[in-house]
């Protein structure tokens, strides 16, 4: 026997997330048919609101539901700093310290030819030309330590230094409260290169 | 080191099974296709958690069982040291010493074996990706920094290559990130290259140790190693990435009319050379074979200057490929100082004055008889 073509179809849609499997799929779309129809009818809606009202930021490339985004949008905010990240989430990891207050840009990847992510294809050019026409005198790079975001984080130094902006990376080594013994060998390396004088 | 107690359950063909070992030389007899070459490689897997005839760890695990498991416990110089792996549909488990072990690297260097295959002595003149795949088998298991350095080369080589491949085709057009691409390939290059260079340099001294004495002092060995490095000019891994970044912009209009990267350590090769002549093109088969020899004799030196204890010798039907010189001089050098399996169909024809008593277990469809 085969599913009714309603719950196929629901199956085939929750494959489409992320981490999500046809076994998976197949319980949630059974517990989506036990739910209450109020319940599933919000469910519908917040998807379909999330896609027609979230947009990106025209500024910054974060995820928004008025454009110019929250953090372009506030005069309070140091502008002399923009911090480039990978993705709109890390954005709300490095919010969440609570110190950072300049400005962000996303770029929505790295660069990787195995991906088919060039340097067209990321959202680096609107970040040229923010610079041209702005007070902003460092540019911060917090892509991940993997080697795309190496080979991306040398790619921007390489086209923003020449204009006299301050380019700088951050810092790579022990997570707070960690343990030495506990590291590996390629940790404490980086650890040891960027020791800092006391 | 050496291998004392050995216990396996639904591993290839066998179901279950439990052996002590002689500290000295282990010989392991029967007929074709009985299981010798499985328990070899019980041996092989519980020193370096994988197979080195498969990369396909359910093919090890016996037909209709959910897991395999090799138990083991290696007497060093420090005392006893109890080993444990799991294989299962799932996945694989290491334990030293009863604790299981988060990641298999730091399992990995506990119990070292050196393994000898006939396939072993087609190195000489064999492909030089064979000889590439030899050293950083070889040097990733003493070096973790090695290894690392080789996964990071691999992965930005086949972006870079990529990269050419589409800027070829006119599908990309930005020469700043192939710059950028070029200087990270140089900074891993340069360190493999580096390493590669001191590596060999000292594996070399102890290869020709060992072919002098084979050939009572009748043939020296010297291995060239065949890089982009230009001798002696350059003193450090710092000098040679300047080069390497220098070496990408020379030749920068000829990778993009080909598409692929022109030059690296991708592309190294080592040759044998002995009185002067290149073994690969010049030596007769059984020189190949002498150097073959020299080169695995001098690995057990390197790993017990390396590591301060004597590696385990894993010989796989080695012995009727070498000729009664070879074989003797093989003996000789294991003899009461490396814990050897060795893999046999008869003891005839064996210099059986050199190993004396040898242990002997017979192998039969999957059991084991001492």
């Amino acid at each position: 026997m085969q599913y009714p073509e309603a719950i196929a179809k629901l199956i085939e849609s929750y494959m489409k997330l992320p981490g999500i499997g046809s076994k998976t799929a197949t319980r949630l779309a059974f517990f989506t048919i036990d739910m209450d129809e109020e319940d599933v009818k919000e469910f519908a809606e917040s998807l379909l609101a999330a896609k027609r009202d979230l947009h990106y930021c025209s500024i910054c490339g974060n995820i928004t539901d008025e454009d110019p985004c929250e953090i372009c949008r506030d005069a309070n905010r140091d502008q002399s700093k923009i911090l480039v990240v990978e993705q709109p989430k890390d954005i709300m990891a490095l919010e969440k310290m609570n110190d950072y207050q300049g400005l962000y840009h996303v770029l929505h990847g790295v660069l990787s030819p195995m991906d088919g992510k060039g340097p067209e294809d990321l959202n680096i050019a609107p970040l040229i030309k923010r610079l041209q026409k702005s007070e902003v005198n460092e540019v911060i790079i917090a892509t991940n330590a993997s080697p795309e975001g190496e080979s991306t984080a040398m790619y921007l130094a390489r086209l923003i230094k020449p204009a006299g902006i301050k380019v700088t990376r951050l810092a790579h080594g022990l997570s707070v409260g960690s343990d030495i013994e506990y590291a590996d060998e390629m940790t404490l390396q980086r650890a040891v290169e960027g020791r800092q004088e006391m | 080191m050496y291998l004392e107690h050995l216990e396996l359950a639904h591993f290839r063909n066998y179901d279950s099974l439990a052996l002590d070992f002689s500290p000295q030389t282990n010989v392991l007899i029967g007929e074709n296709a009985q299981g010798k070459t499985n328990l070899l490689e019980a041996v092989y897997v519980l020193s370096l958690a994988r197979s080195h005839r498969t990369n396909d760890d359910k093919s090890l695990i016996q037909w209709g069982h959910d897991f395999a498991k090799l138990s083991g416990v290696i007497q060093r110089r420090v005392g006893r040291l109890p080993l444990e792996i799991v294989l299962s549909h799932k996945g694989k488990r290491a334990k030293i010493n009863h604790l299981e072990q988060k990641r298999l690297s730091q399992y990995v260097g506990q119990f070292n074996v050196i393994l000898f295959a006939p396939e072993d002595l087609g190195l000489v003149k064999g492909s030089p990706a064979g000889r590439r795949r030899f050293i950083d088998m070889e040097f990733g298991q003493i070096n973790h920094q090695y290894l690392y350095n080789i996964t990071q080369y691999r992965s930005i080589l086949r972006q870079r290559n990529l990269y050419l491949r589409s800027l070829q085709r006119h599908q990309a057009k930005d020469l700043v990130y192939l710059e950028v691409l070029s200087d990270q390939l140089s900074g891993f290059g340069a360190e493999i290259i580096w390493a590669r260079k001191n590596f060999l340099q000292q594996m070399s001294e102890y290869a020709n140790a060992q072919q002098q004495q084979i050939t009572q002092q009748r043939e020296q060995l010297i291995f060239n190693y065949q890089t982009v490095l230009p001798t002696a000019e350059i003193q450090s891994s710092e000098q040679l990435y300047q080069y390497l970044k220098e070496q990408y912009q020379k030749q920068q209009k000829r990778e993009l009319q080909q598409g692929t990267t022109a030059l690296g350590p991708h592309r190294d090769d080592v040759s044998f050379i002995v009185n002067d002549k290149n073994v690969q093109t010049f030596g007769s088969q059984g020189q190949q074979r002498t150097v073959a020899l020299s080169l695995k004799l001098a690995e057990i030196e390197m790993m017990k200057a390396q590591t301060g204890e004597t590696p385990v010798l894993l010989l796989d039907d080695v012995l009727s490929e070498l000729d009664d010189l070879r074989q003797t001089h093989l003996l000789q050098t294991i003899h009461n100082r490396v814990q050897t399996f060795l893999t046999t169909t008869s003891l005839d024809g064996v210099a059986r004055d050199i190993i004396g008593q040898p242990t002997t277990f017979t192998v039969s469809s999957g059991k084991v008889i001492h």
